[in-house]
C-alpha cells in the first residue's frame, strides 16, 4: 500500500498535511502516539521545504509518499526547489536553561529523535528526504 | 487555534484552544508581543490544547525568556500528549509546569 499527497508551496497546506498523516495512521493502524510523532516530524520537514527550498514561489509542488516496507513505515518527501539538506542543520542543545537556549534547532532534533533513519539526497535537481520509522 | 485572554491585575491568563503549529504559532507570538507589558505572572492554560509542534515550542520558549526578565510563567493543565513533547525536548526542565 502506498499513499501520496501533493502540497502547494504555502504554509496553510500544513493543515492538509495533518489530515494526510491521520489517513496514514488509519491505513497502517498506527497508535495515536505514533501519529502525533509523525505529525511533528512531517510538519517540520514540509515547513523547511516551504521556507527554504521554495522561498516566495507560490505554485511549486511538494510530493509526499508513505509506504510500508519490511516492517518500516517510509516517508519520501520530494521537491524541485533549491538544494536544502535539513540533516546538516545543528541540533538544539536540550540540556541548556531557558535563557541559554537558542530558539531554533528543535525541529531537526525532533526528526532525528522520532525517526529511526533520516536520509537526504539531491537527485536530478530534486531534494529527496527519506524518513524511516520502525513499526 | 483560539486564544482566550484574561487579565487580572498583573496576572495574565492565556487559554490556548486547538493546535499550536507552524500555521497558528505566529498568532500566539503576536498576542504575547502585544500583551506582556506590565505582566508579572503569565499563566498558560493548555487544557484545550491538542497538539504542539516545534513552531509552538519556539513561541513558548520565547515567552519563558521574556518572563524570566519580568516575573514568572506557569503552564497548567498539560495533557499527556503535550507532556510527551515537553519531555522529548527537555522543556519539562525549563518550564514551570503545574
Amino acid at each position: 500500500m502506498e499513499l501520496t499527497l501533493a502540497l502547494k508551496n504555502n504554509i496553510e497546506e500544513i493543515n492538509r498535511l495533518h489530515s494526510f498523516i491521520e489517513e496514514v495512521g488509519e491505513a497502517f493502524a498506527l497508535p495515536m502516539k505514533t501519529v502525533m510523532n509523525l505529525n511533528l516530524v512531517l510538519e517540520e520537514a514540509v515547513t523547511n521545504v516551504i521556507m527554504y527550498a521554495y522561498p516566495k514561489e507560490e505554485h511549486e509542488y511538494i510530493h509526499l509518499t508513505a509506504k510500508e516496507q519490511e516492517g518500516k513505515l517510509i516517508f519520501i518527501l520530494t521537491d524541485s526547489g533549491k538544494a536544502f539538506d535539513p540533516t546538516q542543520a545543528p541540533d538544539a542543545d536540550i540540556t541548556l536553561s531557558a535563557d541559554d537556549r537558542q530558539i531554533g534547532g528543535l525541529g531537526i532534533f525532533l526528526i532525528r529523535k522520532i525517526m529511526n533513519e533520516v536520509k537526504y539526497e539531491r537527485i536530478d535537481g530534486k531534494n529527496v528526504l527519506t524518513l524511516e520509522k520502525e513499526l | 487555534m483560539e486564544i482566550e485572554k484574561a487579565l487580572n491585575g498583573t496576572e495574565l491568563t492565556l487559554k490556548i484552544i486547538g493546535r499550536l503549529d507552524t500555521v497558528t504559532a505566529p498568532e500566539l507570538e503576536a498576542c504575547l508581543k502585544e500583551s506582556l507589558d506590565g505582566v508579572a505572572n503569565l499563566v498558560m492554560d493548555f487544557a484545550a490544547l491538542d497538539y504542539i509542534s516545534s513552531a509552538g515550542l519556539r513561541v513558548i520558549l520565547q515567552a519563558q525568556k521574556t518572563m524570566n526578565k519580568q516575573g514568572d510563567m506557569l503552564i497548567k493543565n498539560v495533557n499527556e500528549t503535550i507532556n510527551e513533547v515537553f519531555e522529548m525536548t527537555g522543556f519539562v526542565d525549563i518550564l514551570n509546569i503545574e
